[in-house]
């Protein structure tokens, strides 16, 4: 029998439509409960460097934050609790004691003491060690030992965030004799820390595996192992997920959350990320330079629709540059406002020409910037705006970053570090931070005295007018501030945290067994 | 086999060659921008760190001396530090090794295993249903992109029915479907090229004679066939295996296989050129030893290549 290549092709489509249709897993009991003693996650990327020092990539912090302990720690309920160190105290104006934990000790039995807090803080900002988080702690003058379990902070001016700075990135500790005896590269190959879980393998894009520490002061983990697997494809980690082939996936996209919410088996965990996602701009740029254009920008931007569509709902639209959660959020700002008329009337009244406005996207660095991207861009060209949406890679982006040099706006995920504006707004828009593209006298001046500032009530009132600044000048253009989402086996109980640290100690992560 | 050690020898000699160029190659290009050490550092390196690589490199030297030293450290092999790794370039790449040379023979042997009765059993029997059917899949196996592929076999062979893990690497069955995903084009295509290649020889004088002497039908197939429609399937197919060793980085991603393709990918949006300049280097050294082993089975093959 003859067939023709029209019978073939037909039979092909019938083929490709049947596989199309959405998998719904029927299958076994719904699994409750686990006998597992082993950990298994999966996340977009391998880790690049297991030193805490020098990087700061969620994918790395994941598991750094695990390998090592900080002074202070920040729990998923947004809370400073205890870490190394036990108790801490304000004396006089710029003078803090802390308390640190007696009997603790690192993974290679080295005991842990202030002289490896004190190590582990100035190497963070010594010049020869150029370290990822140089300026974490600019505000500290000078640390002191008065003995093996106090250390004494001085301040350069009154610093009333030091310990949450402590709890973040660039406060993890590491392990003084160790580090200089074998030196950074290998310490970057076999990292010894204090934390819950020990370093054991690491295969390149592959596997990295720990072991729990059976010693660790805040008692063992509930798993013997944690296996972690870097998967980038967003659909094999699903399916991973899927089939029971890992406990947790990480950066589970908003419109595959009901897909793993469906399954019998799973649940989606999320968090409110503390921090936004906005388009950083480049203010030096004509137009960006003009206020009243940037005004417009932002006024034409459908957050709603954004919200609704591209994230399935799981965000909300930002009302100024603090995120919520943080101290000073401000609830009764409105959510930031779409009104295409009013952004036309603010592009005629800045003498809008029709210049060029760059968005340089890269693809899949903040979830759904290039859809983003294009939505925005759309939305723009409907109220008169010249855009041009630009993809470029992340490296290029990274450069870009580097030199200051992007054409017009840029997609940053900031992360409010500290849990107040002076972790994110302030880090990142001040003086010579990483997007230092504008600057304006006024709103300097209230930044600087509210970092320095121990009352609440002044700071509350600083923050109010720096946001009032913020939403006539916008040196960045919030967009929103979304939930971040972890798939997880119904058996897993953990709370995700907002700050994008994967928190396995005793009290956060447990396998329910029967 | 009087002419057999001038024979290995000159293509030994060729593939040398081949070598050379392409260490020259990767030497040119990588001054062409003028200094090298840039690309070699991170952009913050203290002055210490580029003193010290400029005199490893040699790089006070005249260019003759250079490339001398160039050449000798890869011999060694010394291909720079990766700046991402922290660690020497070749031990980064050399652990990414084993996995690439088990897809990548994997695939090669399963479509080589599988294409090539098929494309004889389709000359065979050509025009007719079976024919039909092997060379539609043929073309889907061709045509189809790899992303499609590799996801469309994890959701229906791993999630659905459930008979194969979703990604990763581990034990055989962790193998199957990358080596189906990377080998899909490989088989399709020799599958194709021995048809065509059987149908050819079918169609030649000698084949007419063989059966008009009454020797049995799978004798004609066996002897005379296969062996003279050997050559174009064997040249294919050593060309495949090299690219399927350097250019699976596509279904690397899609099952998180841990091999070189992806690493030359990352090192070049990392900037980690040390890395990359030895993903080069190695690929093209596969490339040639596999090339050198075909030639060699020509000469087998073919008795008139090995003579002249």
């Amino acid at each position: 029998m003859e067939l023709t290549r029209r019978d073939l092709l037909k039979g092909a489509a019938a083929l490709g439509a049947a596989a199309a249709v959405p998998l719904t897993a029927g299958g076994p009991a719904v699994a409750q409960t686990t006998q597992k003693k082993e950990l298994i996650t999966a996340q977009s990327g391998d880790v690049s460097k297991f030193d805490p020092h020098f990087s700061t990539s969620s994918n790395d912090i994941r598991v750094s934050f695990n390998i090592f302990d900080n002074l202070t720690a920040r729990h998923p309920d947004g809370k400073l609790y205890p870490g190394l160190a036990t108790e801490w105290k304000l004396e006089g104006q710029t003078t803090w004691r802390f308390k640190l934990r007696q009997g603790v000790k690192f993974h290679n039995g080295d005991a842990f003491t202030s002289a490896d807090a004190k190590f582990s803080i100035e190497r963070t900002y010594d010049p020869a060690a150029k370290t990822m988080v140089a300026t974490v702690f600019s505000t500290i003058e000078k640390l002191e030992t008065p003995d093996a379990s106090t250390l004494v902070i001085t301040t350069k001016k009154p610093d009333p965030l030091l310990p949450a700075r402590l709890a973040f990135y660039g406060g993890q500790i590491v392990p003084k004799r160790y580090l200089e005896s074998v030196g950074n590269d290998t310490f970057n190959a076999k990292p010894v820390g204090t934390g819950p879980i020990r370093f054991t393998s690491w295969v390149k894009d592959d596997k990295a595996v720990f072991e729990a520490n059976p010693d660790y002061w805040g008692g063992k983990i509930d798993v013997d192992r944690w296996i972690m697997r870097p998967i980038p494809e967003t659909a094999p980690r699903i399916a991973a997920l899927l089939k029971g082939e890992v406990d947790v996936i990480t950066q589970l996209p908003p419109d595959q959350g009901e897909r793993v919410a469906g399954n019998a088996t799973t649940r989606v965990a999320g968090a409110l990320y503390a921090g936004l996602y906005v388009l950083a701009v480049n203010s030096k740029r004509p137009p960006l330079d003009n206020p009243l254009v940037k005004q417009a920008l932002s006024l034409a931007i459908d957050r709603e629709a954004i919200v609704k569509e591209l994230w399935r709902g799981r965000g909300i639209v930002p009302s100024g540059c603090i995120a919520k959660g943080d101290n000073h959020f401000d609830p009764s700002l409105p959510p930031l406002a779409y009104s295409p008329a009013e952004a036309k009337d603010r592009l005629k009244k800045a003498g809008y020409k029709g210049e060029e406005i760059f968005i340089e996207t890269t693809v899949a660095y903040v979830a759904q910037d290039k859809a983003m991207s294009e939505a925005i861009a759309a939305m723009w060209k409907d109220v008169g705006v010249n855009v041009k949406v630009e993809v470029i890679e992340y490296s290029v982006r990274a450069q870009k970053n580097r030199e200051k040099s992007f054409k017009g706006v840029f997609w940053s995920d900031p992360t409010s570090t500290l849990g107040d504006p002076d972790g994110m707004v302030w880090r990142l828009i001040g003086p010579g931070g990483p997007q230092d593209y504008w600057r304006e006298a006024k709103f300097d001046e209230l930044g600087n005295a509210a970092r320095f500032s121990v009352d609440e009530k002044f700071r509350g009132q600083a923050y109010k007018e720096m946001t009032k600044i913020f939403l006539e000048h916008f040196p960045w253009l919030p967009v929103i501030q979304p939930y971040e989402d972890y798939g997880l086996q119904k058996y897993v109980e953990f709370t995700p945290n907002p700050n994008q640290q994967f928190e396995v100690r005793r009290f956060n992560l447990k396998l329910r067994r029967a | 086999m009087r002419g057999f050690v001038p024979f290995v020898g000159h293509r030994l000699f060729r593939a040398l060659i081949a070598l050379w160029l392409v260490s020259t190659v990767v030497f040119v290009v990588m001054r062409l921008s003028g200094d090298p050490v840039p690309l070699l550092l991170p952009p913050d390196a203290p002055t210490s760190e580029i003193m010290r690589v400029r005199r490893e490199l040699g790089l006070d030297k005249p260019l003759p001396a250079q490339y001398v030293i160039f050449l000798s450290n890869l011999a060694r092999g010394d291909f720079g530090r990766s700046i991402h790794f922290r660690e020497p370039a070749f031990d980064v790449v050399r652990g990414y090794l084993a996995a690439t040379l088990e897809l990548g023979l994997t695939a090669f042997v399963l479509a080589a295993v599988v294409a090539v009765p098929i494309g004889l059993f389709s000359a065979m029997r050509r025009n007719t249903l079976v024919d039909h059917v092997a060379m539609g899949l043929a073309l889907v196996g061709q045509s189809a992109p790899t992303f499609f592929l590799g996801i469309l076999f994890i959701l229906l062979l791993s999630l659905k029915a459930d008979l194969f893990p979703t990604s990763g690497r581990g034990d055989w069955r962790n193998l199957v479907l990358p080596a189906l995903t990377l080998g899909a084009f490989t088989m399709a295509s020799i599958a194709r090229l021995t048809r065509s290649a059987v149908l050819e020889v079918l169609r030649a004088d000698y084949i007419r004679t063989a059966r008009a002497k009454g020797v049995a039908e799978a004798w004609v197939v066996a002897k005379h066939t296969l062996k003279n429609a050997a050559i174009p399937i064997v040249t294919i197919t050593g060309l495949q295996f090299g690219t399927l060793l350097g250019g699976a980085v596509v279904t690397e991603t899609v099952f998180s296989w841990p091999g070189i393709g992806r690493l030359a990918v990352q090192s070049i949006y990392n900037r980690d050129y040390a890395v990359v300049q030895c993903t080069v280097f190695l690929a093209a050294l596969m490339f040639v030893v596999i090339n050198f082993f075909v030639d060699l089975i020509y000469g087998v093959l073919d008795p008139r290549i090995r003579a002249g």
